[in-house]
C-alpha cells in the first residue's frame, strides 16, 4: 500500500490525437441574438476552440500542476476491489497541523484546491495550519474509475476515509462541496467522532425542513418573512431547477449515452464543463487558459470524462436515494459558508438539520467553485471554526493547527 | 416560390470528412453488466461503428431516398422571412384522393413516411386513396432552419399549412405523431374547419385527466370510470418515462446550443444519443444496422446540421406552446400503440375534441409509420373510408373513383 509519487506526463500519442480532433471539428450555427440563452454561445467556442488549436500550452499547464505534490496509492473497497487512487497531498511545516481532507465535485477536479493550499498550510501565530489531502474522486482526474454498478456516495466516502487513515491521519476534518459535500457528509455520518472529528461545507444541499420531521422549523419558515437576500437566493435555486437541470436529468439517467459524445468531441466536452463554469460561478473572470486547462484535465483524465457521470447516476437509483435519506445525521461540529451565487437555497436556521452546526457565515459574492473564485474567504471562514477561539478549536487532541509553544 | 424538385446528393467532401472523424472516434469504458441501464451499450455502438466505417453504403441509401419524389419550394413564415422548406409530395394516380399533410417529429424524419407511401396513395375500389405530403420541418432534413429566436408552434403550423395551400390542396387532413402530433394539433386549431378538415395522431400526449371547467361531462365520467388493464400498463409505461427517460427532453429544452455542439461535432455523440430513442422507444422494432445508419446520417448530413434540430423543444417549452386548451370541433381519429412514451386512458384523449375514430393495437411504439406501417394505414382508410366517421370531409375529394 506505497504511496507513489504522481507526475503527471500525457504521452505525446493523446496529444496528438486532441490536435487531430481538434482539427476536425464541425461547430453548428447559431440563432441570431442568442447569447447565453440557449447554452453556450457560439462566439465563447470559437475564441476558446481556436486558442485550443494553436496558442495554449498544454505542457505549460502540465508543469505547474506538477508543481503540486501528488501520489497514488491503492485503496480497497468492500465489494469493488482495489482502486489506484491520485491525490494531492501537501503537509504543512506545522507539525500538527490538521489534518483536512478535501473533496470536489462535478464538473471540479483536484486542483480545486490548489489556490487553497498556501493558504492552508500557511504557519502563522494567528490562525491554525492545515495538513491538506485532496483525492480525485475514483473515476475523475487521474484515480480509477470503478468498474461496477452501484458504486455511490459510501463508496467515495469510504475511498476518502481509507486514503487519510493509510497516511497516517487517524483523525481528521473534511471539507466538500457539490458532490464533495454528499462525500463529506457521509464520512461525517459514518466516520463521525472516532476518525472524522468535524466537517464543513460550502455547499448546503437541502430541502425545506417538513413538518414532521422538523416542526419547530417549519412553523418558524412560516412565520418568517423572507429578507431581499433570501429571496434573491431562492429565484437562483429556482433557475437551477427550472433550467440548468437538464444535464443533471442526462447524467443521472442515460450517462453512458451522454458519455459517448464527452469521450468524442473536445468540443463537445468543452461547452459541456465551460457551460457550468460561467453560470454557476460569480462572475468569476475565467482566462481562456484557465478554461483550456480545466477542460483538459477531464480529456486526458485516467477514465475518461464519460466515468465522472456515473455518479449522478447511483445516486438517483432506490439503493442511493434511500441510502442518503437514511444517513445518520452528523453529532460531529458540522461549519457552514453560504456565498451568494451559490446553487441551492437555504434559510439560515435550517441548515441545523444538516448536522450538528457550530459555525456559519454568509458572504454577499462567490458562487459555486468557490475555493477557485474566493479561496482567501473560503480559508478565512476555515480558521475562523478551527482557530483559537473557534467553535472547533482543538477537535483534534494534540493537533489544534498551531506550531507548538 | 416555384417547386423544385430535389435530390438528395451528398457531396463526396462530406463523405469523406464523415470517415476522417470517425477513424479518430475515441470511445469511452463501460460498467460491468450495464446493459441498456446506463445509456446505449458499448457492443451496440462498437457495431454500429465498425460498420459505419466500413461497409455502410450511404450512396446506396442514398438513392433509395431519391426514389422517393421530393422538392422544395420557398415558404413565407410571418416574421421570420422565406424558409426554404424540402417535402415528399407522391400523389396517387387519382385525381380526387384525400390530401394528407403527414408530420415527423424528434428525432424522426420525412422519410418516416416511406412505408406509408405505397400503402396510402394505392388505388383500390375498397379504400381511400390519398395523395401524401410529409415535409422536413424548419431545421430538419433538407429544409433550411429559421434564424430568429421564438420560431414555435404558430411557426410550424403555418409551414405546413402554407405548403398545402401552395400545392392546391385548400382542404386537407392531417396525421402527426411526436412533434407532428402537437404540429398538426396547432394546425387543426388554427386552421380547422376552413382548411384543415381532420386531424389523425399516434401519439396522444395530453396534459391530463378531463377537467371540469374545459369539458364537464367527461369529468364526471372520468371520475367514475375505473382504469383498465390496459390503462395501468399504459401509466407504467408512461412512468418509465418521465423517471427514466426524459434527460435528453431537458437539456434540449434549456441549452439545446450546449447539447449541439456534441451532437454536431461527434458522429458517435449522434449516433448514441438518437440511437437510444429508436431503441428505447420503439416496440422490439427489429432495426438493421444499414437501417439506424442511414437514420443517424440523415442528421449528420442535414442542411441545417444537427443542432438545430433540437431548437424546437426550446422555443416551444418557452412559448408555453405544448397545449392550447381549445376544443377541436373537426374529426379526430387516434391510434393507440402499447410502447407509445405517454399514454393516457383513451377517455383522456377525448378531453382533447371530437373524438370520431379509436383505434387500439397489440403492439407498436413511438415511430408507428415506420414499425407498423399496414396498422397505421388501416386505420387511416377505416377513418377515412365509405362508412368511416370522416368519409367525404374533404370536399370533392373522397379518395374513391367517382363512379
Amino acid at each position: 500500500m506505497a504511496e507513489i509519487p504522481f507526475t503527471l506526463s500525457v504521452p505525446d500519442t493523446e496529444l496528438e490525437l486532441l490536435r487531430t480532433k481538434l482539427e476536425l471539428t464541425q461547430l453548428p450555427d447559431e440563432l441570431e441574438d442568442a447569447k447565453w440563452d440557449y447554452g453556450v454561445p457560439l462566439g465563447d467556442t470559437r475564441r476558446l476552440l481556436a486558442r485550443w488549436k494553436d496558442g495554449f500550452d498544454w505542457r505549460a499547464a502540465e508543469a505547474k500542476i506538477n508543481a503540486i505534490p501528488q501520489f497514488t496509492r491503492d485503496i480497497e473497497v468492500d465489494g469493488f476491489g482495489t482502486l489506484n487512487i491520485h491525490y494531492i497531498h501537501q503537509k504543512s511545516q506545522v507539525k500538527n497541523a490538521i489534518p483536512l481532507f478535501f473533496s470536489h465535485g462535478w464538473p471540479g477536479h483536484f486542483m480545486e484546491v490548489s489556490k487553497l493550499l498556501p493558504l492552508l498550510t500557511a504557519e502563522s501565530a494567528d490562525h491554525p495550519s492545515f495538513h491538506v489531502v485532496a483525492f480525485s474522486l475514483p473515476g475523475y482526474g487521474f484515480s480509477e474509475a470503478p468498474k461496477k454498478r452501484g458504486f455511490g456516495l459510501r463508496q467515495y466516502a469510504e475511498v476518502g476515509h481509507k486514503l487519510m487513515v493509510a497516511l497516517g491521519y487517524d483523525e481528521y476534518i473534511a471539507q466538500g462541496g457539490d458532490w464533495g459535500f454528499g462525500i463529506v457528509r457521509t464520512m461525517a455520518s459514518l466516520y463521525g467522532e472516532r476518525h472524522v472529528k468535524a466537517w464543513h461545507t460550502n455547499f448546503p444541499f437541502m430541502y425545506k425542513p417538513s413538518l414532521s420531521a422538523h416542526p419547530l422549523i417549519w412553523l418558524r419558515d412560516l412565520v418568517t418573512p423572507y429578507t431581499a437576500e433570501e429571496r434573491q437566493h431562492s429565484e437562483r435555486a429556482a433557475w437551477f431547477v427550472k433550467k440548468s437541470y437538464g444535464y443533471w436529468a442526462e447524467h443521472a439517467t442515460m450517462p453512458q449515452t451522454v458519455g459517448y459524445s464527452l469521450a468524442d468531441s473536445p468540443v463537445g466536452l468543452l461547452a459541456w464543463i465551460y457551460e457550468k463554469l460561467v453560470i454557476w460561478s460569480d462572475d468569476y473572470p475565467w482566462t481562456d487558459d484557465e478554461v483550456l486547462t480545466w477542460i483538459s484535465i477531464y480529456w486526458f483524465s485516467r477514465a475518461g470524462p464519460a466515468a465522472s457521470l456515473r455518479i449522478y447516476y447511483e445516486f438517483g437509483t432506490e439503493e442511493g436515494q434511500a441510502d442518503w435519506a437514511k444517513l445518520k445525521s452528523p453529532t460531529i461540529p458540522f461549519g457552514l459558508s453560504y456565498f451568494a451565487k451559490e446553487l441551492p437555497f437555504v434559510r439560515l436556521f435550517w441548515t441545523r438539520v444538516l448536522g450538528n452546526l457550530v459555525f456559519q457565515s454568509t458572504h454577499d459574492s462567490g458562487g459555486h467553485f468557490v475555493a477557485h473564485e474566493k479561496p482567501e474567504l473560503l480559508v478565512g471562514d476555515i480558521r475562523k471554526m478551527f482557530g483559537s477561539g473557534g467553535p472547533a478549536f482543538g477537535v483534534i487532541p494534540g493537533r489544534d493547527g498551531y506550531a507548538g509553544k | 416560390m416555384a417547386e423544385k424538385p430535389f435530390t438528395l446528393a451528398v457531396p463526396d467532401a462530406d463523405l469523406e470528412f464523415l470517415h476522417k472523424k470517425l477513424e479518430f472516434t475515441r470511445l469511452p469504458d463501460e460498467l460491468d453488466d450495464a446493459k441498456w441501464d446506463y445509456g446505449v451499450p458499448l457492443d451496440d455502438i462498437n457495431r454500429l461503428v465498425a460498420k459505419w466505417k466500413d461497409g455502410f453504403d450511404w450512396r446506396a441509401s442514398e438513392a433509395a431516398i431519391n426514389v422517393i419524389p421530393q422538392f422544395t419550394r420557398d415558404i413565407e413564415v410571418d416574421g421570420h422571412g422565406t424558409l426554404n422548406i424540402h417535402y415528399v409530395h407522391q400523389k396517387s394516380k387519382l385525381e380526387n384522393a384525400i390530401p394528407l399533410l403527414f408530420v415527423h417529429g424528434w428525432p424522426g424524419h420525412f422519410m418516416e413516411v416511406a412505408k406509408l407511401l405505397p400503402l396510402l396513395t394505392v388505388v383500390a375500389p375498397d379504400q381511400p386513396s390519398f395523395h401524401v405530403v410529409a415535409l422536413s420541418f424548419p431545421g430538419f432534413g433538407f429544409s433550411e432552419a429559421p434564424k430568429k429566436k421564438g420560431f414555435a408552434m404558430t411557426q410550424y403550423a403555418e409551414v405546413g399549412h402554407k405548403l398545402m395551400l401552395a400545392l392546391g390542396y385548400k382542404e386537407y387532413v392531417t396525421q402527426g405523431g411526436d412533434w407532428g402530433h402537437v404540429v398538426t394539433k396547432t394546425i387543426v386549431q388554427t386552421y380547422g374547419g376552413k382548411h384543415a378538415k381532420a386531424w389523425h395522431s399516434n401519439c396522444v400526449n395530453n396534459t391530463g385527466p378531463p377537467s371540469l371547467k374545459s369539458t364537464p361531462w367527461l369529468y364526471l365520467k372520468y371520475l367514475v370510470t375505473p382504469f383498465s388493464e390496459d390503462d395501468r400498463k399504459g401509466f407504467e409505461r408512461s412512468a418509465w418515462f418521465q423517471m427514466k427517460g426524459t434527460g435528453y427532453f431537458q437539456e434540449q429544452s434549456t441549452y439545446p446550443q450546449t447539447l449541439g455542439y456534441s451532437l454536431a461535432d461527434s458522429p458517435v455523440g449522434l449516433l448514441a444519443w438518437i440511437y437510444e430513442k429508436l431503441v428505447t422507444w420503439t416496440d422490439n422494432y427489429p432495426w438493421t444496422d444499414d437501417e439506424v445508419l442511414t437514420w443517424i446520417s440523415l442528421y449528420w448530413f442535414s442542411r441545417p446540421g444537427p443542432a438545430a434540430s433540437v431548437r424546437i423543444y426550446y422555443e416551444v417549452v418557452a412559448a408555453s406552446d405544448f397545449t392550447r386548451p381549445q376544443w377541436i370541433s373537426v374529426p379526430i381519429g387516434f391510434s393507440y400503440f402499447p410502447k407509445e412514451l405517454m399514454i393516457a386512458p383513451k377517455l383522456w384523449g377525448r378531453a382533447l375534441g371530437n373524438v370520431v375514430f379509436e383505434s387500439d393495437h397489440k403492439s407498436g411504439g413511438h415511430f408507428a409509420a415506420h414499425e407498423k406501417p399496414r396498422e397505421l394505414a388501416k386505420d387511416l382508410r377505416k377513418m377515412f373510408g365509405i362508412g368511416g366517421p370522416a368519409f367525404g370531409v374533404v370536399s370533392g375529394k373522397s379518395g374513391y373513383t367517382v363512379a
